[in-house]
């Protein structure tokens, strides 16, 4: 069996920062991996575990050789070994939309030929939550999209992802997919373990495989994005605080009927 | 000369930092309060491979180098000196020197289990009345048969008390001197007539557990000799050379915390209309901080470099500690001083910090000896 996570390297904004041109000025930017996907290899490293045949687990990547130490402590954790997808082309697109992304991966699933392929939820940064759905789409795999919780035995024994999936007001549904999958994780499915330091110093000598457009068969035309990026700014936030008067009976009397006004445990 | 780390080196200082964030910080400040060991701390050290990081895999070790070892031990003491020191003694002075002058079947016996983390290890040199001279010491250990005999008292031992074995230097020929000493490993836990007599209460570091120990005719089988009659003293030497070399490590990180719990709260709390942190007086007093923090992790890391190389580091390693004790606790006094009046609270980590700082000038040789050692190096 052979599970497929997608990660990715996000940037994460320091709390002072500047705007340069589209994005925020690299200076402020530090990098680290996507907090859904830190999820989403704990599950895959999970059921690799759980299993009493081979399970290998093959994480893929798209991003620029920076992020290899990102993707390294993935493999710190228990990932066999990795995928980056990079080059020229890549890093001259203006803009990696939803589409593009799902072409690059459509590839490496072609290559990868997987049972089942997790992703986390949505990305910290550029935050569309669409890869995962997106992909199984175009490869044609069943998905299961939120999943909080999963039945390692189901996928492992009877070939079939039985997810719960949070849905609003706190209900909770089940839902069984069969397998090949695609599931989008949940943060809080699991507790991420920490990397072991031998684990970490084991990760240095596994494969971190480069692939190029031209690697997955592609050409420029698969970075080729619909949608541009126009603007990106800083809003003017509106303050909008209210000071309670009174001693602390009339100031908490106040207080709620200000949130039952704003609709917060109604009924 | 390259002064970046290793990706290696510095996926294990992230990963370490994340580790003592989440689970030594928040608890760093109670196990001061409850003079409590926390061994569910070190539990976790062990399953995340960190008990071991200098000892070669073969014994169950992380085969680490003290570069590597220096940065896990900084990171410790940046959230905890009492979680760092237990760890420095049980790695440096516990382990190290088995590794270094046992034999494959002491190593197997005694060495794995540190290495792996199944318990700490604590060294006994310092005694009642010899610390700084310390091999004037009056434990002695004779030969009756094909058994050591054991007695005496030793002083301020570190982890003694949850110690799954104890190095202890002992007299074997009197008459002489720095020859006459030998090393033995002490099993706390099985051999009759070893007692921990008083767990000390301290200025600080009180997770870390100090104890007196008294032994009263102990024997001990041939085998529990470490290396040969009479090495005792060059092996203290040699232990000591990368001891301190944590120690000075632990004193940067206990510079680090503090200096970082003054920069964040400088730049929050405002007087006068602005951040203090505007104020020349406490700019100046945070560049400084940061000066000596740095200053420290160098010679710290040129040690541990030279280390790894195989050179000398007799003068490295005295400085080292020298400069990064000195440093801890002038940068965590400062940081005090720029939280004012909260400074002072236990509420607060720099009290703290400054308590632990102290203890890195007296420990593994004072300020004074390192001075005396250094001194002798240059030829003076
Ligand atoms: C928390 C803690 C943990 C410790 N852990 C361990 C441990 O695990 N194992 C262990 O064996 N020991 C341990 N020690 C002992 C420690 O190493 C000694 O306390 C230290 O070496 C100093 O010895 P002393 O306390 O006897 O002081 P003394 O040697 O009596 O020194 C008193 C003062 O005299 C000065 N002085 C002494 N001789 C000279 C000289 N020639 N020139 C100039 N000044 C001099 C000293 O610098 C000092 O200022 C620990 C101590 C503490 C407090």
């Amino acid at each position: 069996m052979k599970v497929l996570v997608t990660v990715k390297e996000v940037a994460e904004v320091e709390d002072d920062f500047e705007i340069a041109d589209l994005d925020v000025d690299p200076r402020y930017l530090e990098y680290d991996l996507n907090e859904w996907d830190e999820y989403a290899v704990e599950s895959a490293v999970q059921l690799a575990e759980a299993a009493d045949e081979e399970v290998e687990v093959v994480s893929v990547t798209i991003g620029p050789e920076r992020s290899e130490e990102t993707i390294r402590m993935a493999l710190a954790k228990g990932v066999d070994r990795a995928v980056r997808v990079w080059d020229d082309d890549i890093e001259a697109a203006e803009f990696l939309d939803v589409a593009s992304k799902v072409r690059l991966l459509e590839a490496v699933v072609a290559e990868e030929d997987p049972d089942i392929v997790l992703s986390g939820v949505q990305a910290h940064d550029t935050g569309f939550g669409a890869t995962g759905v997106a992909l199984a789409d175009a490869i044609g795999f069943e998905w299961g999209a939120v999943v909080n919780a999963l039945d390692i035995e189901g996928v492992l024994n009877d070939g079939v992802a039985r997810v719960h999936r949070e849905l609003e007001g706190g209900i909770e549904e089940l839902t069984e997919i069969d397998l090949p999958a695609v599931l989008t994780i949940q943060t809080g499915i699991n507790e991420p373990r920490y990397a072991s330091l031998r684990g970490i110093r084991q990760a240095q000598s596994k494969e971190i495989a480069p692939k190029t457009l031209s690697d997955l068969g592609l050409d420029f035309s698969a970075v080729e994005s619909e949608l541009f990026l126009t603007d990106m700014y800083e809003p003017e936030t509106e303050s909008d605080a209210t000071y309670f008067e009174g001693d602390a009976g009339e100031q908490a009397a106040a207080l709620a009927s200000a949130l039952r006004e704003k609709g917060v445990g109604a009924e | 000369m390259d002064f970046e780390l290793p990706s290696e080196h510095r996926m294990i200082r992230d990963t370490v930092r994340e580790f003592c964030e989440e689970e030594i910080s928040p608890i760093a400040q109670e196990i001061e309060d409850e003079h409590r060991f926390p061994e569910e701390v070190f539990d976790e050290l062990a399953d995340l491979d960190m008990l071991g990081v200098p000892i070669s895999e073969e014994y169950g070790g992380l085969g680490g180098d003290q570069l590597m070892y220096a940065l896990v031990t900084e990171e410790l003491g940046r959230v905890s000196g009492g979680i760092g020191l237990s760890y420095a003694a049980h790695v440096s002075l516990a382990s190290k020197p088995i590794e270094l002058f046992g034999t494959d079947e002491q190593k197997e016996r005694w060495l794995r289990p540190l290495a792996e983390g199944d318990y700490l290890g604590a060294w006994a040199l310092t005694e009642p009345g010899s610390g700084s001279d310390a091999s004037d010491m009056d434990t002695v250990a004779e030969k009756d048969g094909d058994e050591w005999v054991l007695n005496g008292t030793k002083q301020f031992i570190t982890n003694a008390n949850v110690a799954g074995s104890v190095l202890v230097k002992a007299v074997t020929d009197p008459g002489e001197g720095y020859d006459g000493i030998s090393t033995f490993i002490v099993d706390p836990r099985n051999d009759d007539g070893f007692e921990v007599t008083s767990v000390w209460d301290k200025m600080g570091l009180n997770s870390s557990p100090t104890c007196e120990l008294a032994f009263d005719d102990v024997r001990l089988p041939e085998d529990r000799l470490l290396g040969e009659e009479g090495e005792g003293w060059t092996q203290t030497m040699k232990t000591l050379d990368g001891g301190r070399i944590s120690i000075a490590a632990l004193s940067t990180g206990l510079a680090q915390g503090a200096y970082e719990a003054a920069k964040t709260y400088a730049a929050d709390r405002e007087q006068f209309g602005k951040p203090i942190s505007k104020f020349d007086a406490i700019r100046d007093k945070l560049v400084d901080m940061h000066r000596k923090t740095e200053r420290a992790r160098l010679l710290t890391h040129k040690a541990a470099t030279r280390y790894d190389n195989g050179q000398s580091v007799t003068q490295e390693s005295a400085l080292a500690k020298l400069d990064a004790s000195e440093a801890a606790r002038k940068v965590a006094e400062d940081a005090v001083q720029v939280l004012g009046g909260y400074g002072y609270t236990e509420d607060f980590a720099p009290q703290r910090f400054y308590r632990d700082a102290k203890l890195m000038e007296i420990g593994e040789g004072t300020s004074e000896i390192q001075h005396l050692v250094i001194g002798r190096q240059l030829g003076l």
